[in-house]
């Protein structure tokens, strides 16, 4: 596609609303997925936390780590095999956090490829641009 | 240190009333949080992270609905979440009397706007500007209440989109989802019909949010321990909200929240001019 058709306003017709609908179910599932997973980590590691010691409250803080580091650190808590109820907590709320995040570049690789909807594609992709900027602060 | 089961109790009531308004859980949580002795930045930063978890939930389901009008969603999110950073940025480095009262003065004007507003049945915009038209805001959903098919056009997109880094900006300050506003732009700015404006906003909040996390997560202000049990009570809230709301009028939902709104916002101008 050429550069400059891609900014002409773009007629609706059928196929549209369907690659519309079709969007709709992916952003749909890539929410609800990601909301459910880390629902069930959460719930697991205060499940655990309680059978194992009684108590349901945690105490514990991420003394200012951004999300690359907090994925870091948990995976490499994860493989030395430390797989503790705090480490389910922190992975559920890893997941709620990387939800949105995905639900954004899944929808700028819709609009670039099945919608090939420039327009789109550059509006999603400075949100990912952005929010990249922004999980990788200090 | 706030007991589990007060933090559950009281998250499960704020999702759900956030998800029935399309405010997100924050406007309830943060009152609420800081009522049983949690100092207000953490208030905010654990609210932040929950309003991901009630955006999340809640769109997902309006998505499918077919309601959400997902371009007007992701065009508006480009400016939100600038807003939300820089917000969330001003929150670390502010003193906390201010955000108590900057928090009263958003709910009280957010209840008179909606307030004045509350006669109105919604209305299409009478003409649509060129460049809203070329960013293809058209949209049309089924509404169960009215039992036809709406068609709607948002339009003043050049207005709306800069209004929305202030709605942004005012969710990454305070750590709600500034649903509420968001509605308002695309109510009365944007001409959207309130259930698109509820919904659509609803998908801003969760990227917006996450932007605003992400500062208060390198500040060191999120505790996975406390955080935890407000997702979830905040989560499962939204979720009996949205299966509510659905069902019900413009109208009755308007209602509901200009009461929430009143009570909260005096209550925050209160023991923010106290100190």
């Amino acid at each position: 596609m050429n550069l400059k058709a891609c900014f002409l306003e773009q007629k609706e017709g059928a196929r549209d609303q369907l690659l519309q609908a079709r969007m709709e179910m992916m952003v749909g599932y890539v929410l609800q997925a990601g909301v459910v997973v880390s629902g069930l980590l959460l719930a697991a590691g205060l499940l655990w936390r309680f059978i194992a010691t009684g108590h349901l409250g945690f105490d514990f803080t991420l003394s200012g780590m951004n999300l690359y580091e907090f994925l870091v650190h948990d995976v490499h808590t994860a493989f030395s095999g430390a797989a503790r109820p705090r480490l389910l907590i922190s992975l559920g709320i890893l997941v709620l956090l990387i939800t949105p995040y995905v639900r954004v570049l899944s929808s700028m690789v819709y609009f670039a490829v099945v919608e090939r909807n420039c327009k789109y594609t550059l509006f999603t992709g400075f949100v990912f641009a952005v929010l990249t900027y922004s999980l990788f602060l200090r | 240190m706030v007991s589990f089961w007060v933090l559950l109790l009281i998250s499960l009531v704020a999702g759900f009333i956030g998800a029935m308004s399309g405010m997100g859980g924050g406007v309830v949580l943060i009152p609420a949080l800081t009522l049983v002795g949690m100092d207000i930045k953490h208030a905010i930063a654990i609210s932040i992270v929950s309003v991901i978890a009630t955006s999340s939930g809640s769109a997902s389901a309006y998505v499918r609905d077919h309601i959400t009008n997902l371009k007007v969603g992701m065009f508006l999110e480009m400016f939100t979440i600038l807003g939300a950073l820089t917000g969330a940025a001003i929150t670390i480095i502010s003193s906390r009397r201010p955000l108590f009262l900057i928090f009263a003065f958003v709910l009280l004007a957010t209840w008179l706007a909606l307030f004045l507003q509350s006669k109105e049945e919604w209305r299409p915009l009478a003409k649509v500007d060129r460049f809203s038209r070329w960013l293809e805001l058209r949209g049309s959903y089924y509404d169960e209440a009215q039992k036809q098919q709406i068609v709607y056009e948002g339009g003043r997109a050049y207005f709306g989109g800069p209004l929305m880094f202030g709605a942004g900006l005012i969710a990454g300050l305070l750590g709600i989802g500034a649903g509420a506003l968001k509605v308002l732009i695309h109510d009365l700015v944007m001409g959207l019909p309130p259930k698109v404006s509820t919904t659509t906003s609803n998908l801003i909040i969760g990227v917006t949010a996450l932007a605003g996390t992400s500062v208060y997560l390198a500040a060191g202000y999120i505790d996975p321990g406390l955080a935890a049990p407000v997702i979830l009570g905040v989560g499962a809230g939204a979720f009996i909200g949205t299966k509510v709301l659905v069902r019900l009028t413009n109208m009755a939902v308007r209602r509901f929240f200009l009461v929430v709104l009143l009570i909260l916002g005096v209550e925050m101008l209160i023991r923010g001019i106290r100190g």
